[in-house]
């Protein structure tokens, strides 16, 4: 299975297009606007009803969000608590500043195991450090085992989305993919048919790779426990069946207690498939001699959330426990599709989170990818206010750009200049807006209207049309109809 | 070979500064943890009839068989559904109970099988730790009456003996039952499933495909 050095690399903030350009090719693109549409609008009807079958979903939240946030004030200290317990049940504990350590730390490890081969359960955090493609480049061919992700690896596709990353593909074009890659010409698109399909490409995986790597959903400070949700059962045959389990996690994913996934389970699921619950929860502690790897190590990964945690609005980032109810209920989501986002996290909270994991240095277009409506808001179990975080993101945006000294070439910061010099006075307001009568009455249609602009004023009219300036201001109406204007205007005669 | 010492300094370092954890020396982790909001339903307000009923709905909305036998039907009925299910060849956890284990059937007690063994049998049956019925989800412990965790895993069938006694309503009084937290965990809600094409739920990825519950009316 040979793939390309750089695996996602329109998914990497270093090289993606800003937001707005790299949403168009998807903006035009009407198949897979349904396909993004209709799978959102399936987790949406789900997920709506049974929060509201659930009396206590406020209270629920609150509780979610509180032990969250308790957890990142007191982060070192669980932290550590979690490696003591985690190493005295058999586990080793790895520290990784960043991405670049983190990928060293599972080569050197792999390496130790002479591992040719791996089996991957589904994980964020693995993308986001981009493991793959080194795994590769190492010479360690790499399984996907979620049938999403194995139907992105195999179309040499890339995750658009945090839960479901497949679901811009149809059933027929994962028909396509593997009967190409697979060698099954008589493939149906039935979805059960190309399940099976998929069943009986791992297994034989899973029976025989001794290596796997996966991710976390909660580390538990009070056990040095791991916990993994997942639907299909490749996550119990990843965490079960081989010698050694890496386990790549953020460091912000631990909980205090094992107590508290009795509220973290019960908002997880149903925020994120609208399930009551998942098929499957697993969760171990350390080693277990006679059942499941008995080599286990935990990679903790830092890369930037460390810097994140000292902001005191950006610090509730990191409480997010990857739902996807935010993007699920973004409509400019719903509109772009997840590629767009030019980051493995997609959606309001890839919006936020991004950024802040490029150092503000890249992805600054993101904050912006918003109509800061507060639907994510709403939804996340979690309750991060996300609009909170993009306009406190945008502010460090502008500050960035004001510093810049060829801000002086950009048409929206002279604009604001010019507007500025231009509203400060009445004379110089009005002088406008008689210049500005004349010169768009080029521009306006026989309706009233305006359709199209050049140059900046392009922006508006390619998306919406603009009203035409009236052949009269409020001002002289003002002044034509009351008796006091009247009085005004024959004086300044 | 674990990371370099001065990584793990760094973050921890890192991580304190950003949250002042040392700043105050009146802080205590602990009774922070203490004040934390906890409004949420805990205990559930259905009687055990209503309780039990809504588990076995839960189940079967996941796609799960459910029958019922009284506590002394238990080896009849899991004769009955074994014969039912087609199969011949199941595995067991070493501390079923020997009448569970059916005559006429070729049985592999789990007291170490390989992986091997354990992928050709037809099907496994197990005990259980708790049912919850709010969510209609079934928890492993892996004792020895519960089996490893790869016994429920690889064969396709599982047929999974649950008591009435055993069933709780809310998830938060599951927690309450495990004095000690477990060191091994499967919750289970249905068979195997997923949605990834198109949305569309199907039954039995990798997981067992047909789960099987006989729930045992004892004494609540």
């Amino acid at each position: 299975m040979s793939q390309t050095a750089a695996a996602h690399p329109q998914l990497d903030p270093l090289l993606a297009l800003p937001f707005p350009q790299a949403a168009l090719p998807v903006l035009r693109n009407p198949q897979l606007r349904k396909n993004v549409a209709h799978a959102i609008d399936v987790i949406q009807a789900k997920r709506g009803k049974l929060v509201e079958e659930k009396t206590d979903w406020q209270q629920l939240r609150q509780a979610a969000s509180a032990i969250r946030a308790h957890a990142l004030d007191n982060l070192a200290y669980y932290l550590e608590q979690f490696e003591t317990r985690c190493s005295a049940a058999g586990g080793t504990v790895h520290w990784a500043g960043d991405a670049a350590e983190a990928r060293q730390i599972v080569l050197n490890l792999l390496r130790e195991e002479n591992a040719t081969e791996v089996i991957k359960i589904k994980t964020m955090t693995s993308a986001e450090i981009q493991l793959n493609p080194s795994l590769e480049a190492a010479g360690i061919s790499v399984f996907e085992t979620d049938l999403a992700e194995l139907i992105l690896q195999l179309g040499n596709d890339e995750p658009s989305h945090i839960v479901v990353p497949a679901l811009h593909v149809n059933r027929s074009q994962v028909r396509e993919i593997f009967a190409r890659r697979m060698g099954l010409e008589n493939l149906s698109d039935d979805p059960e048919a190309l399940t099976a399909a998929a069943r009986t490409y791992l297994r034989q995986k899973f029976l025989t790779v001794p290596t796997a790597i996966g991710g976390a959903n909660f580390l538990i400070a009070e056990t040095g426990s791991v916990a993994v949700v997942e639907s299909e059962g490749n996550g119990r045959m990843c965490l079960t069946l081989p010698r050694t389990l890496i386990t790549l996690a953020g460091i912000e994913k631990v909980l205090p207690r094992f107590q508290n996934l009795e509220v973290m389970l019960q908002v997880l699921a149903r925020s994120a498939t609208g399930e009551r619950m998942n098929p499957y929860t697993s969760l171990w502690t350390g080693v277990t001699p006679g059942d499941g790897p008995q080599r286990f190590h935990v990679v903790l990964l830092d890369n930037q959330r460390s810097s994140i945690l000292s902001r005191p609005i950006e610090r509730q980032t990191l409480k997010c426990i990857r739902c996807a109810a935010c993007m699920n209920a973004c409509p400019v989501y719903r509109q772009t599709g997840g590629h767009a986002y030019g980051s493995v996290y997609p959606g309001p909270i890839g919006a936020i989170l991004t950024p802040q994991l490029m150092r503000m240095q890249h992805s600054q277009s993101l904050p912006y990818a918003s109509s800061l409506c507060g639907a994510c808001y709403e939804v996340c179990p979690v309750k991060i206010n996300i609009p909170e975080v993009l306009i406190d993101l945008r502010a460090q945006v502008t500050d960035q750009e004001r510093g810049r000294f060829n801000r002086f070439l950009d048409p929206m910061y002279l604009g604001m200049k010019i507007a500025n010099f231009l509203f400060a006075s009445a004379w110089r307001f009005r002088a406008a807006q008689r210049l500005g009568r004349i010169g768009l009455w080029f521009f306006t249609a026989g309706d009233g209207w305006i359709h199209s602009l050049p140059g900046i004023g392009a922006k508006w009219t390619q998306t919406r049309d603009l009203r035409g300036l009236p052949s009269q201001t409020f001002r002289n109406w003002w002044a034509a109809r009351t008796p006091v204007g009247v009085e005004l205007k024959r004086q300044a005669k | 070979m674990s990371a370099p010492p001065t990584s793990r300094q760094r973050i921890l370092d890192r991580v304190r500064l950003a949250t002042h954890a040392l700043a105050d020396p009146g802080y205590n982790s602990e009774t922070a943890y203490a004040a934390l909001p906890c409004t949420f339903i805990v205990r559930g307000q259905l009687t055990a009839d209503a309780r039990i009923h809504l588990m076995i709905e839960r189940l079967r909305e996941y796609g799960a068989e459910v029958v019922e036998c009284s506590p002394e039907d238990v080896a009849a009925s899991i004769a009955a559904q074994l014969a039912a299910s087609g199969k011949h060849t199941f595995a067991a956890p070493p501390g079923l109970a020997a009448e569970w284990l059916a005559g006429g059937f070729n049985w592999k007690v789990d007291d170490g099988l390989r992986i091997e063994e354990i992928e050709a049998v037809e099907g496994v049956v197990t005990a259980a730790f708790c049912g919850v019925a709010d969510s209609g989800t079934i928890a492993l412990h892996h004792s020895l009456t519960e089996g490893r965790r790869v016994l429920t895993l690889l064969p396709d069938w599982h047929l999974c003996i649950l008591r009435a006694s055993q069933v709780v309503e809310t998830l938060p009084e599951y927690f309450e039952r495990c004095q000690v937290p477990p060191n091994l965990v499967t919750w289970i809600s249905g068979p195997s499933a997923t949605a990834d094409i198109e949305m569309t739920r199907i039954k039995g990825v990798h997981g067992p495909r047909f789960l099987h519950v006989i729930l045992v009316r004892d004494p609540v």
